[in-house]
């Protein structure tokens, strides 16, 4: 199964011209975004591959602006562009007055493509040849029986326009990989994602799964206290993503449902600290000029040196708020438009985190379920070691952690000089002192 | 094309439409339709399964086709290439059951009228200290199609509907949060629901004055809503039998054991008229209810005609279920501890000194591993047999052996929650129940330790 992924690019041009032209006597503003992906993928069960995936879809979501008014629908086919044009008239109707100041302008057409590569086919070879070297990385480690995985290589094409003559395409490709293992009860896994199949290390995810599990059996127990803790990328970006993110986010600040309200221009966080918004950043695996409104993405500090100087917001809630848009309207799938961010980087001071003793997380069990509001939080702890000199020492069989991110912040002591790409996120491991952890010991 | 080259095939077409409304604070920010029209073809060839996910007009009308056309299994069956595990499949039992009427339809009252509804029920959060709000409808159609080369075929349509509301209170540079949802296939009768702001608001008030949590090893009792959690998570998950196939679940190798108290049965039922309810499950099997647990005793897990087939322990097939345009994995329904015999006082007195934990703001488990973690909304200490003080930033996490073996006492008072459940990038509806229960020796997270 070779050939290429390939799009009838026409076709999707006239169904967003017949979308404009229909909309525009009607309403004040149109938007629409559509796309059409196709992927090939093989899922590992034990070592097996059981399931090869072929799978094509679309996505049409409009926007419409009468008098302030905002209506927005969606579908998974085109067939239903009309349907879906009236529903948005409809919902636009029912939705409270706001100001508005107007969708972005375009006078020609413009061409993203930064994340696409054209070498990336739907070649089932290639997919069979990831899967061996992944289990051929997890060999490295006798003991590791996996458990499951898979391969999947994909490409999107899609067109954001408006009636203000925006009209911008996109081409995107990804590749993704991910390992399952287990040795006895201990639990390992990797994945890598990238849009460039050469990027991808598929030896290193499989040797990172296995060692895990099979370095992770026969933990001990630890005695509930106060320990200095290594939070690893995953660990890390699980908690920021729970919690400090949506704090961030411009609309739940003005709508009361964030701890930084109130807090601009104040030191929120330890001197050495910055948090910002980078989707152009050259190291982010997916990136787009725009962002799902077409406006042109920046660097957006949002911490800089510990003190908050930026909520992020899309064009909707800037409009509410009396604010400018940050450029951060997010389409998590084509269904849903929201303010987001396109590639969060964290950085703090270096320092070797696992130097001195301390308890090592790979990844938390639970981040989803911390406050929001208030940022606490109690999880489990996966692949726990206890650490000392720069590397991973005795297991821990079980440790739950509780506390609040805002407050773990002041306690960060030092990052990790390397920081892990992930796709949406750069962030690095971090050590914080005097956590509580629970122990079953 | 040699029709011999497929071993099994099936269809199943979903077209739907949802609709959403989003009021926050007062402004109708949303009110809009989804629509999809989706098809997944899965076909088994000479090793696994091949599967193409397509827009479901390009399936056509399932039910009044005798086959699908060659040329989409043919593409199917040209991914199955990619397999190299042979994969068996048990022939599995036929039948629908008939969908539950509606105690109301909710479609029968119009977008605005829905919005105005909920703009009255915001009003009974609007309290002192209460400083955000934000309320959510939803209402789904689908109508689902099926057949398959076995000859089972079948057609319904089902209705979900649902209603959630959250206050946000603050006192200086305290904020805490009250939620409420419901989620039904009988109907939301939203007109009902002003009680459920009120409490929302209320308990956002309340948990200004609320203190953190001590955490450490205590004894806890679990109130229906969370406990419902702990059977989902804990129990159900390690319970599927395609985790067990692939040798990710804790409870492999346990049916007949026993793995809790003799007091304790854990049961999944899809065919329950509760949220997770299935007229028959997404590989047109019949429905049927499964006792993971009976008595204390591991006796069953929960089945596709793929894991039924791989002899790896008892069960019954019918738990298989898909997104729409994805492919059918072992999934939960309606998981449930049956009730014992104690009452909710029994329960405090036995107790004596601990936690009660209330509510659920998730949870999510490793089943390999069998650790679960999963948090309440908020609890009370329980001291001297009385409830005391409420707590914030309570939650329970543990091994899944050991702390089944921790129940001591199961309350009379079951009651279902309904939520969804997220498995391999699907989520589905599912409820989940139980009565009040009680745990020695729970770990319980705290940022106090």
């Amino acid at each position: 199964m070779a050939g290429s992924f390939d799009f009838d690019y026409h076709a999707a041009a006239e169904v967003v011209e017949a979308i404009l032209k229909k909309a525009a006597p009607l309403v004040d503003e149109a938007e629409v975004y559509l796309g059409i992906s196709e992927s090939l993928s093989a899922d590992l069960k034990r070592d097996k591959i059981s399931i090869g995936s072929n799978s094509s879809g679309s996505a049409v979501s409009i926007r419409v602006i009468k008098d302030g008014k905002i209506g927005v629908s969606s579908t998974d086919s085109t067939m239903f562009w009309e349907k879906c044009l009236s529903a948005a008239i409809s919902s636009a109707h029912l939705s409270d007055t706001q100001p508005w100041g107007g969708l972005p302008s375009g006078t020609h057409e413009k061409e993203g493509n930064l994340s696409f590569d054209s070498s990336l086919t739907p070649d089932s070879a290639l997919l069979g040849d990831l899967i061996d070297r992944m289990r051929s990385g997890a060999e490295s480690e006798p003991g590791a029986v996996i458990t499951g995985g898979g391969a999947s290589f994909s490409s999107r094409y899609s067109v954001l326009a408006n009636t203000n003559g925006l009209y911008n395409t996109n081409k995107s490709t990804t590749a993704s990989i991910m390992l399952e293992a287990i040795a006895d009860q201990s639990t390992g896994y990797e994945s890598d994602s990238q849009y460039q199949l050469s990027a991808l290390d598929p030896e290193r995810v499989g040797e990172t799964a296995a060692w895990f599990c099979v370095h992770g059996q026969n933990g001990e127990e630890v005695k509930t206290g106060s320990y200095d803790i290594v939070l690893a990328p995953e660990a890390f970006s699980s908690l920021l993503e729970a919690t400090l993110i949506p704090a961030l986010s411009g609309r739940s600040v003005h709508m009361n449902r964030s701890v930084f309200v109130g807090k601009m221009n104040e030191m929120v966080a330890p001197e050495q600290l910055s948090l910002y918004d980078h989707g152009m950043d050259t190291r982010s695996i997916f990136r787009c000029p725009w962002d799902g409104e077409g406006t042109s993405i920046s660097h957006l500090p949002l911490i800089e040196k510990g003190k908050l100087v930026s909520y992020y917001y899309d064009l909707k809630s800037a409009y509410l708020f009396g604010e400018k848009t940050t450029g951060n309207a997010v389409r998590y799938g084509a269904n849903s438009l929201s303010s987001g961010l396109h590639n969060v980087v964290f950085e703090g001071p270096t320092m070797d985190v696992m130097d001195e003793k301390c308890i090592y997380a790979r990844d938390v069990v639970g981040a989803h379920t911390a406050n929001p509001m208030t940022g606490d939080f109690s999880v489990e702890l996966s692949s726990p070691f206890f650490a000392e000199g720069g590397a991973l020492q005795r297991p821990i069989k079980t440790a739950m952690l509780s506390g609040n991110v805002f407050d773990m912040l002041h306690a960060l002591v030092g990052c990790s000089k390397e920081s892990r790409i992930f796709p949406r996120m750069i962030i690095p491991s971090v050590r914080c002192a005097g956590m509580s952890v629970i122990g079953r010991g | 094309m040699d029709n011999t080259a497929y071993r099994y095939y099936d269809v199943r077409r979903v077209r739907g439409e949802a609709t959403h409304i989003d009021i926050d604070n007062t402004r109708i920010e949303l009110a809009g339709s989804v629509f999809y029209d989706t098809a997944l073809i899965r076909v088994l060839g000479e090793f696994g399964w091949g599967v193409l996910s397509l827009d479901g007009e390009m399936v056509g009308d399932i039910a009044t086709r005798e086959k699908l056309p060659l040329e989409l299994i043919q593409k199917a069956l040209h991914a199955a290439k990619l397999t190299n595990e042979r994969i068996e499949i048990s022939e599995t039992a036929s039948g629908m059951r008939a969908i539950p009427a509606m105690k109301e339809d909710p479609r029968a009252s119009s977008l605005e009228e829905k919005a105005e509804t909920l703009l009255d029920i915001e009003k009974h959060a609007k309290k002192d200290e209460i400083v955000s709000t934000r309320l959510g409808y939803i209402e789904k159609t689908e109508q689902i199609s099926f057949a398959s080369s076995h000859g089972d075929e079948y057609e319904y349509e089902l209705v979900r509907s649902g209603f959630s509301v959250m206050a946000v209170s603050r006192r200086g540079s305290l904020s805490q949060m009250g939620y409420n949802r419901e989620h039904t296939i009988s109907g939301i009768q939203l007109r009902t629901k002003h009680h459920l702001a009120a409490e929302a608001a209320d308990r956002a008030v309340k948990l200004l004055d609320a203190k953190p949590a001590k955490g450490g090893k205590m004894k806890a009792i679990l109130d229906p809503e969370l406990a419902g959690v702990f059977a989902h998570e804990a129990v159900g998950h390690a319970a599927e039998g395609d985790l067990v196939k692939e040798g990710s679940s804790v409870l492999e190798n346990y049916i007949g054991k026993k793995i809790g108290p003799k007091e304790l049965t854990v049961i999944d039922d899809p065919t329950l008229e509760q949220f997770g309810f299935c007229p028959v499950d997404d590989e047109g099997t019949k429905t049927e209810c499964t006792e993971i647990i009976s008595h204390g005793v591991m006796h069953a897990y929960l089945h596709s005609k793929e894991t039924l087939a791989a002899d790896i322990g008892y069960g019954i097939a019918g738990h298989s279920r898909g997104m729409p345009g994805d492919v059918p994995i072992v999934r939960m329904s309606n998981t449930f501890i049956a009730p014992g015999e104690c009452s909710y006082d029994e329960l405090i007195e036995s107790c004596r000194d601990g936690i009660l934990l209330i509510g659920s703001r998730g949870g999510q488990v490793d089943p390999g591993r069998g650790i679960f973690q999963f948090n309440a909304e908020y609890g009370y200490l329980i001291e001297n047999g009385e409830v005391g003080q409420m707590v914030r930033d309570v939650s329970l996490s543990g091994e899944i052996l050991t702390t089944l073996h921790a129940i001591t006492h199961i309350g009379d008072d079951l009651t279902f929650s309904a939520g969804f459940c997220g498995k391999s990038g699907q989520s589905v509806p599912v409820s989940d129940g139980s009565p009040h229960i009680l745990l020695s020796d729970a770990i319980v997270g705290g940022s106090d330790v």
